[in-house]
């Protein structure tokens, strides 16, 4: 059963979508889903929906969350800073662990969403389990393709350059700029610079069972290949103390293609991971 | 590695081209021939040519003329692995 409604929270509501796991199942699991950022959330929300529905027949309970200033959340776009997306994904967890208290927490991030989930786990008394699809490894990276559409704008006059430069200054002294028609502000644009995937190290005390990252990448070549981003990255998690599981699927690069496009691959592997969790949970 | 097929591959996937770019030749015409290629398309093209060569691309790189053709944006990638 899916239920949308808007959740009172700082600055007026937010949008939750609560996918009630299927009746009659044990709640496996809760799921907080954190969407990326800018036109990546308008093009993943399709993908994100049939996940968040088929995992909820498995026995999960999902909440999707609109940040801030995003989709039909209050406030505009500029009024977003990262500290409040931050907390709006922990207010999420929040209220479903309110609902679900016995059900182990899990993190669901695609691309920026990421960072998002991982900001939000090391505010949180106890680690969650995180599931990564494409996880953007460096927040600096999203934020410069981001500008780049002021550049690719002008491409004709070839002023591209120039009008980065005026972004990224507007931007340090202190003013909301407009790209692409939204609108950032400079605490948003300094927060996504500064953030990073880096593990996050689990304590004995504050977490049991150990925690866990699922993570995807997803790759459009048939040959499928781990990127040497996530090759490095993966043994620190490992060595921060999580069970690690990283794992290519093939499919389109659907948060960024031109159409709005499945990738049924990785809806299939995602299912097929978080079933044989909780078997082991269960068992 | 053929550098065209690789890019072909890129146009294809990024612009939702369903197998159309794999014919793409080096007299294609790219920008303001192809209705899918819009700003959005330029700047995830840049990133996944980044990531899948491995390459940088810097901001004041970013012109018209690489997007002209298949074969001057083949061009601007092989000068970039041999640079």
């Amino acid at each position: 059963m899916r239920d949308a409604f808007l959740h009172p929270a700082e600055g007026g509501h937010r949008l939750y979508i609560h996918h009630a796991p299927a009746v009659g199942s044990v709640v496996r699991g809760v799921v907080v889903y954190v969407h990326p950022w800018a036109e990546e959330m308008n093009k993943s929300r399709r993908m994100a929906s049939l996940a968040a529905r088929q995992l909820a027949e498995e026995g999960y309970a999902v909440l999707q969350v609109d940040l801030l200033g995003c989709g039909d959340s209050s406030a505009d776009h500029g009024d977003a800073s990262w500290e409040a997306w931050v907390r709006d994904v922990r207010d999420a967890a929040d209220w479903l662990t309110a609902r679900y208290p016995e059900a182990p927490l899990w993190l669901w991030g695609l691309r920026a969403g990421t960072l998002l989930c991982q900001a939000a786990a090391a505010q949180m008394a106890s680690l969650p389990n995180l599931l990564f699809w494409q996880p953007a490894q460096q927040g600096k990276a999203l934020l410069q393709q981001f500008l780049r559409l002021k550049a690719a704008a002008q491409l004709a006059d070839g002023g591209g350059k120039a009008a980065m430069d005026e972004v990224r200054q507007a931007l340090r002294t202190g003013q909301v700029v407009d790209v692409a028609g939204y609108r950032v502000s400079p605490s948003l644009a300094s927060g996504l610079e500064v953030a990073t995937l880096a593990p996050l190290a689990v304590t004995a005390a504050a977490t049991r069972p150990t925690p866990r990252l699922v993570w995807f990448e997803i790759n459009p070549q048939v040959e499928l290949e781990l990127s040497p981003a996530a090759l490095s990255a993966a043994p620190k998690w490992t060595a921060a103390g999580w069970r690690v599981d990283l794992q290519p699927v093939c499919g389109p690069t659907f948060w960024q293609t031109t159409e709005i496009e499945d990738a049924p691959q990785l809806l299939t592997a995602t299912l097929a991971r978080m079933a044989s969790v909780n078997e082991a949970a269960l068992a | 590695m053929n550098l065209l097929t690789e890019v072909n591959k890129v146009l294809d996937n990024v612009l939702s081209l369903g197998g159309r770019g794999m014919q793409f030749n080096p007299d294609t015409p790219l920008l303001g021939a192809i209705p899918e290629l819009d700003s959005m398309a330029v700047v995830t093209l840049i990133t996944t040519l980044e990531e899948r060569f491995g390459l940088m691309v810097d901001d004041d790189e970013i012109s018209g003329d690489i997007f002209a053709t298949v074969g001057s944006l083949v061009a601007f990638v092989d000068g970039k692995l041999s640079g």
